[in-house]
């Protein structure tokens, strides 16, 4: 295996492809986001409750590559707690982030790692959507909210 | 056969991938790679005779239009059909399709009608005949495969006993690999007086379509998928099928005489062709269907599931590995690994400099039956050698080693 290629797999995101800490649907869901890709068949759901502009709780189901499982799975640990105010920014970087024509170095947008690590998908820009399926959803609320 | 000679006429092969690699193609049942020959008929005619067909009465266009009709006939004898005069290019299956569904279907169908399908079609030979139905309040139902990937003719002829107006049906699955007993399916369907539409998007690079024995009614496919361009394709329509229908299409070139409110419309096949045709496309047709004469049918065949069959083996001999649809199969493998999206598979098989589809094939009502959202897919052409299917065999078990 080449190391471009084990930058796109690396351990964050193998890692977070298969935690399911915040898989599930919520009881108490008052909002609902679905990411669902027709070119490619992955499919996900994030159920949410938010009250006063604050996302109280998150979950994720569903299914797609590890790419997919695992920026969903973190997007969904991300917003638990934030306002939507504070969600605005980190969702303008991610994409930036795993965008080849982003703008900023990947170090200058994000510190954690496990944001981080998503940058290689700057490297295959066929999987971008993969890596941004679930935040251009999450984008669409936050931006309508 | 010699493939390594055959393989040097894809000039595709003569350089490496980006990152360096040999590549290996195994994409064939999306879209053919192409042969010199055929990529020097197009531009032959772009630079040497270009001129619009049917026409003019000057050099180039007598040369274009000779030329563009001299393919209609190596159609027909290509997929043995009575007449060149049955031959309607489009540009391509789905194309066919939809002309077919909205010239014909939505007119000859009643409201009651029954439309068959089968499990395991393309989209493109499902949905158009969906929005028929759904215009006309017939009924579509799906003729339903057994767990080998294969045809229900009990089932198919238990659904005949409904008043059924048209059968449609691929000859070979793009997923599964599956060949279909043609013949027996147009036998069942003209007993209950239905009409049948064959896809033979696959099956038309195997060799394999006999429109003659086969007796369908309709039929289409692509050019690309036979090592010819994209944008082409044909209709074919039994009988005097041509003459009878709505025209595809309308406009110029399909009509005899024009007034404000009434015009007539031409015999033949060119009744269906308005508007200036894909002349450099079906040039290339023709090319692509002279390339694949010089290839033995036996030979052909046997390349073919050589490959198929190694690589079917020794995919089954590996954990973890679920192949969908029947031993018996024609060039197309689709397979799922445990543990490992298909999307992050076609990933690392790229870095290899090796091809392969990942996703649902357009066939999501069978991606539903097998209960899975997606399938890998290999799928093998004339250039594919056993060195390709030992790569691939190769770079899977790395990928699942890495994963584990
Ligand atoms: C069985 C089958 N039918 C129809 C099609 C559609 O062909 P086209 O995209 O050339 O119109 C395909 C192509 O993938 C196919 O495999």
């Amino acid at each position: 295996m080449n190391e471009r290629i084990k930058g796109l797999y690396q351990e964050h995101i193998l890692k977070k492809s298969k935690d399911e800490t915040f898989k599930g649907v919520l009881q108490n869901e008052t909002h609902r986001l679905e990411a669902y890709n027709p070119m490619c068949g992955d499919k996900y759901t994030i159920s949410m409750s938010i009250e006063n502009d604050v996302i109280q709780d998150a979950r994720f189901d569903g299914f797609g590559c590890a790419i997919s499982k695992a920026s969903t799975a973190l997007l969904t640990e991300i917003v638990i707690g934030k306002s939507v105010e504070e969600i605005k920014p980190i969702v303008e970087n991610f994409l930036e982030l795993v965008d080849e024509h982003g703008k900023r170095e990947p170090e200058e947008i994000f510190e954690d790692d496990q944001l981080l690590a998503f940058a290689a998908a700057r490297e295959f820009p066929e999987r971008k959507t993969c890596a941004s399926l679930s935040w251009d959803e999450l984008k669409l609320l936050v931006d309508t909210h | 056969m010699n493939i390594a000679s055959i393989k040097s006429q894809f000039p595709i092969f003569k350089q490496q991938t980006p990152l360096g690699k040999e590549l290996v193609y195994l994409d064939t049942a999306s879209s053919a790679q192409k042969p010199q020959s055929v990529i020097d008929a197009i531009s032959g005619f772009y630079s040497g005779y270009y001129a619009n067909t049917g026409r003019g009465s000057y050099w180039p266009a007598h040369k274009a239009t000779t030329t563009f009709e001299s393919v209609r006939e190596k159609v027909a004898r290509y997929i043995n059909v009575q007449s060149k005069d049955q031959v309607v290019f489009t540009s391509g299956t789905t194309d066919s399709i939809n002309k077919l569904v909205n010239a014909h279907v939505i007119h000859s169908l009643e409201s009651g009608d029954q439309v068959l399908v089968s499990e395991m079609e393309h989209h493109a030979n499902l949905v158009p005949w969906q929005e028929a139905c759904k215009l006309k309040e017939a009924n579509i139902k799906a003729i339903p495969i057994n767990e080998e990937g294969e045809i229900d003719f009990e089932a198919l002829e238990l659904l005949l006993k409904a008043k059924t107006a048209f059968v449609s049906i691929t000859a070979i699955s793009n997923v599964l690999g599956t060949v279909n007993d043609v013949s027996r399916i147009t036998a069942l369907a003209h007993k209950a007086g239905a009409k049948v539409f064959v896809d033979a998007a696959q099956a038309i690079a195997h060799k394999t379509v006999d429109v003659k024995t086969w007796k369908a009614d309709f039929l289409a496919f692509s050019a690309h998928k036979l090592y010819g361009p994209t944008g082409v394709g044909i209709l074919y329509m039994a009988d005097d099928l041509v003459n009878q229908i709505k025209p595809l299409s309308f406009g110029g070139g399909m009509i005899t005489e024009v007034g404000i409110e009434e015009s007539g419309y031409r015999k033949g096949p060119q009744r269906h062709e308005a508007g200036t045709q894909n002349i450099a496309g079906v040039i290339g047709l023709g090319a692509a269907i002279d390339f694949v004469d010089t290839l033995p049918e036996f030979e052909l065949h046997n390349h073919l599931n050589e490959l198929t069959s190694l690589a079917y083996e020794l995919l089954s001999e590996i954990q973890g590995v679920n192949i969908l649809g029947p031993e018996e199969r024609a060039g197309v493998i689709s397979f799922t690994v445990e543990g490992i999206h298909p999307h992050d598979l076609s990933t690392f098989f790229n870095e290899q400099g090796v091809c392969i589809r990942a996703g649902h094939h357009c066939a999501q009502p069978l991606m539903n039956k097998y209960k899975v959202p997606a399938t890998a897919r290999v799928s093998f052409g004339i250039y594919n050698s056993k060195e390709d299917v030992m790569t691939f065999i190769k770079v899977l078990k790395e990928t699942k080693a890495f994963f584990e």
